[in-house]
């Protein structure tokens, strides 16, 4: 029977013990574990470059809109500014009163005889109320009754028109003055008549709205 | 049979192990972690572009519709705003009013200003009112009427705000007539 011998054993043993040297077992697997970090990282930062391609392409797309919107937004305000400016102007367009047509009706109110000597009238901003006065003098036998025809002719005629209509006798008085009427000397009365009214109250349903002006 | 570690080994594990501690928290702190952070911050910008370039054409497209709803507004606007001339109201609306009794019959009208404000409104910060006081010496009633009228035609952001008539004792054909109106300019 062959006897073996190793000679080398203590040789054998360390270069074992090296190749199982822990350090260097572990410097490997560090390495290792690196290099499949790196490789994750790799996909990582390949993903992230995708996206980043994607955001340059999302903001040259909004770099193109903004100038557009940003102009819009001007425009849009400015629109809105100029709709509530002609809004607001054409309100006060709206609520003006007109003055020719009260004109109107007051000389439409004036018979022969009687003859108006003043007129004051006002109106209370856009909208509001209107008051006038009216200062003239009527002549006639009765002369404060044709003051008084008047005064109810012009209440009759405004009721047509306008609401909240309200027409009193300030003063009336007689005069010692006699005029000449129709070749007639005839008695005469000053009067005042204070109207006011509401161009913008609804007009009350009476028959004598309906029926055409032919109280003239 | 196991074998036990001696202490020299055991260094080199402990050696190893702190490398590869140390390998995990600077890929996950200096690399991995600020990729992703940057990864989600880009993320949330494309979905906030996004939406903010959706909502951006949606507002193009109302202000395209705006401009045709406010089609009319706009040339009321440019129609109100052209009757406003150049410079200062003062230099040119008495001579036009004068102008303008003088071509209805009403000779001599004495037109001045009474007061310049602003607007309370805040939609018209860009416009004056004011108010002028005209005078008529001598005015038929009948031209005085049409007058008027043909003003509150002609001048729709005129407003006659107080009228006083009287008769002219020496010429009972005429009347003697002031106005008080409240005009609103464009203030350029």
């Amino acid at each position: 029977m062959a006897l073996q011998l190793n000679l080398l054993h203590e040789e054998i043993t360390q270069h074992r013990e090296r190749q199982r040297d822990p350090l260097k077992l572990g410097i490997y697997a560090i390495v290792l574990f690196a290099a499949i970090l790196f490789l994750y990282y790799g996909w990582n930062a390949y993903q992230t470059m995708q996206i980043k391609s994607q955001l340059n392409a999302v903001e040259a797309e909004w770099g193109k809109v903004e100038p557009k919107v940003t102009a819009a937004q001007k425009r849009a305000e400015e629109l809105h500014r100029i709709i509530d400016s002609t809004t607001v102007l054409d309100g006060l367009i709206e609520s003006r009163f007109y003055w020719a047509p009260f004109l109107s009706k007051i000389a439409g109110c004036v018979s022969p005889n009687i003859q108006l000597l003043g007129l004051d009238a006002s109106t209370n901003g856009n909208g509001g109320s209107v008051s006038a006065t009216l200062e003239g003098i009527s002549a006639a036998q009765e002369p404060r009754h044709a003051a008084e025809e008047f005064r109810q002719l012009l209440a009759e005629e405004f009721e047509k028109k306008y609401g909240e209509v309200k027409v009193e006798f300030r003063n009336l008085e007689d005069l010692d003055t006699v005029v000449n009427l129709v070749g007639t000397p005839t008695a005469t009365a000053r009067f005042v008549v204070s109207v006011s009214f509401n161009p913008t109250a609804p007009v009350p349903a009476t028959p004598a709205a309906a029926t055409p002006e032919a109280s003239k | 049979m196991p074998k036990k570690l001696n202490k020299d080994q055991i260094q080199k594990i402990i050696l190893s192990s702190l490398g590869f501690i140390g390998l995990l928290y600077c890929y996950f702190t200096f690399f991995l972690g600020p990729l992703n952070r940057s990864r989600e911050s880009m993320t949330q910008t494309i979905v906030e572009t996004q939406a903010k370039t959706a909502s951006s054409k949606t507002e193009v497209k109302k202000t395209a519709n705006l401009e045709v709803q406010a089609a009319e507004a706009l040339s009321r606007y440019t129609a109100l705003k052209a009757t406003t001339s150049q410079g200062a109201p003062i230099a040119w609306f008495p001579p036009k009013m004068r102008n303008f009794f003088e071509n209805n019959d009403i000779e001599k009208a004495g037109v001045r200003l009474e007061s310049s404000n602003s607007f309370a409104e805040p939609q018209l910060s860009d416009w004056i009112k004011n108010t002028w006081a005209i005078d008529l010496p001598s005015a038929g009633f009948d031209a005085l009427g049409k007058a008027l009228a043909e003003l509150e035609n002609s001048e729709p952001l005129l407003a006659v705000q107080k009228i006083s008539i009287h008769a002219v004792p020496e010429d009972p054909q005429f009347q003697q007539a002031s106005l008080n109106v409240q005009t609103s300019f464009y203030a350029k």
